[in-house]
C-alpha cells in the first residue's frame, strides 16, 4: 500500500514539474517561478523516496509523524497560493476596469 | 442624458444611440455597476455638469421623481438618496434585508439611510470628488453611503417610486453577502 502511495506521489510530482515547464515554454511564468515550482516538487519526490531524511526534522519541531508535517506544510502553501491569487486577480480587475473605462471615455470624446 | 452600456450583449448601445440628446458610452466588457456609474460621472462632469442623477437601467425608476432630486440639490444637499417605500411594491424579503443593512450601517458609521440599495440618487461634482468610490460592482451604493458619512457631506433622502417589471433583479444573495462583507471592510479602511 505504501509503495502504491509513493508511486502515485512521484507520478503526481513529475506531472506538476511537467506542467511548470509547459507554462514556462509558453512564456506564462518566469524562470524563477519555474525553478521554484520544480524545486518544490523535487523536494517532495526526495521526501517520498527518503522519508527518513525529514523524519528527524519533523521530530525536532514536535511533529510525531512525517505525514503531519507534510499536511501542515501543504496547508501553509495553499494559504499562501490563495492569498497570492486573490491579490493578483484584484490587481488585474483594477487594471481591466481602468482600461475599459478609459477606452469608453476616449471613444465618446472622439465621436464629438 | 448619459447612458453607459456596461458590456451588454443586447442592442442597448445601438438603440440608445438613435435617441437625440442622449450620449452613449460603451464598456467593451462587463465590469459592474460601480464602474459604469464612475464612467458616466466622469463623462458628465467633463462636459460641464455640476451634478448628476443616477437611474438604474431596468426601468424601475420613474422619471417623474427626477424633480425631487433637483429640488433637493437646489436646497444645498450634496448627496441625495432615493428611498423606495414598501408600499410601492418592494418585495418583503428585499425590504427587510435592506432595513437590517440600514441599521447595521447606522450603528457602524452613524448615518441612517432607509433604502441603502436604491440606485436612484444624485450627487454634486464636489461630492463626487470626495466620495469617488472604488467598488466596481453592487458594493457602490453602500460605499457611497459610508463615504458620505465619513466626509460629512450634506445629504438627504427623497421618496421614490419603484416599478418592478420583471422577477429577475440585479442583486443576488451572493451580491448581498459580498456587500455585507464590504460594510465591515470599509470600517477598517482609511
Amino acid at each position: 500500500m505504501i509503495y502504491l502511495l509513493q508511486i502515485f506521489a512521484i507520478i503526481f510530482s513529475l506531472g506538476m514539474i511537467y506542467f511548470a515547464l509547459l507554462h514556462f515554454r509558453r512564456g506564462e511564468i518566469t524562470t524563477v517561478e519555474t525553478g521554484s515550482w520544480a524545486l518544490v516538487w523535487s523536494v517532495l519526490i526526495i521526501i517520498v523516496f527518503f522519508p527518513d531524511v525529514v523524519r528527524t526534522f519533523a521530530r525536532t519541531y514536535l511533529y510525531t509523524r512525517l505525514f503531519d508535517l507534510l499536511v501542515v506544510g501543504g496547508i501553509a502553501l495553499c494559504v499562501f497560493m490563495v492569498a497570492r491569487s486573490y491579490l493578483t486577480s484584484r490587481r488585474l480587475e483594477k487594471k481591466l476596469e481602468e482600461f475599459v473605462r478609459k477606452e469608453a471615455l476616449n471613444n465618446a470624446n472622439k465621436k464629438k | 442624458m448619459v447612458v453607459v452600456d456596461d458590456g451588454s450583449k443586447d442592442n442597448t448601445f445601438d438603440m440608445a444611440k438613435k435617441i437625440q440628446g442622449v450620449e452613449v458610452l460603451k464598456h467593451k466588457v462587463n465590469i459592474g455597476k460601480g464602474a459604469a456609474m464612475k464612467t458616466g460621472c466622469e463623462y458628465a462632469f467633463s462636459k460641464g455638469a455640476k451634478a448628476v442623477i443616477f437611474m438604474d437601467s431596468d426601468a424601475q425608476h420613474s422619471p417623474e421623481d427626477i424633480i425631487k432630486f433637483t429640488k433637493a440639490l437646489d436646497n444645498g444637499n450634496q448627496v441625495v438618496f432615493g428611498s423606495r417605500n414598501y408600499s410601492y411594491g418592494t418585495p418583503l424579503v428585499r425590504f427587510l434585508g435592506n432595513k437590517a443593512a440600514s441599521v447595521l450601517i447606522s450603528l457602524l458609521y452613524g448615518i441612517y439611510i432607509s433604502d441603502l440599495l436604491c440606485g436612484f440618487r444624485a450627487l454634486t461634482l464636489e461630492a463626487y470628488k470626495k466620495i469617488k468610490w472604488e467598488s466596481p460592482g453592487y458594493g457602490v451604493e453602500t460605499e457611497m453611503v459610508i463615504k458620505t458619512a465619513n466626509s460629512g457631506l450634506k445629504h438627504c433622502e427623497v421618496p421614490v417610486a419603484a416599478i418592478y417589471l420583471d422577477k429577475v433583479k440585479g442583486v443576488t444573495i451572493l451580491d448581498a453577502l459580498s456587500v455585507l462583507l464590504d460594510v465591515f471592510r470599509w470600517k477598517f479602511r482609511k
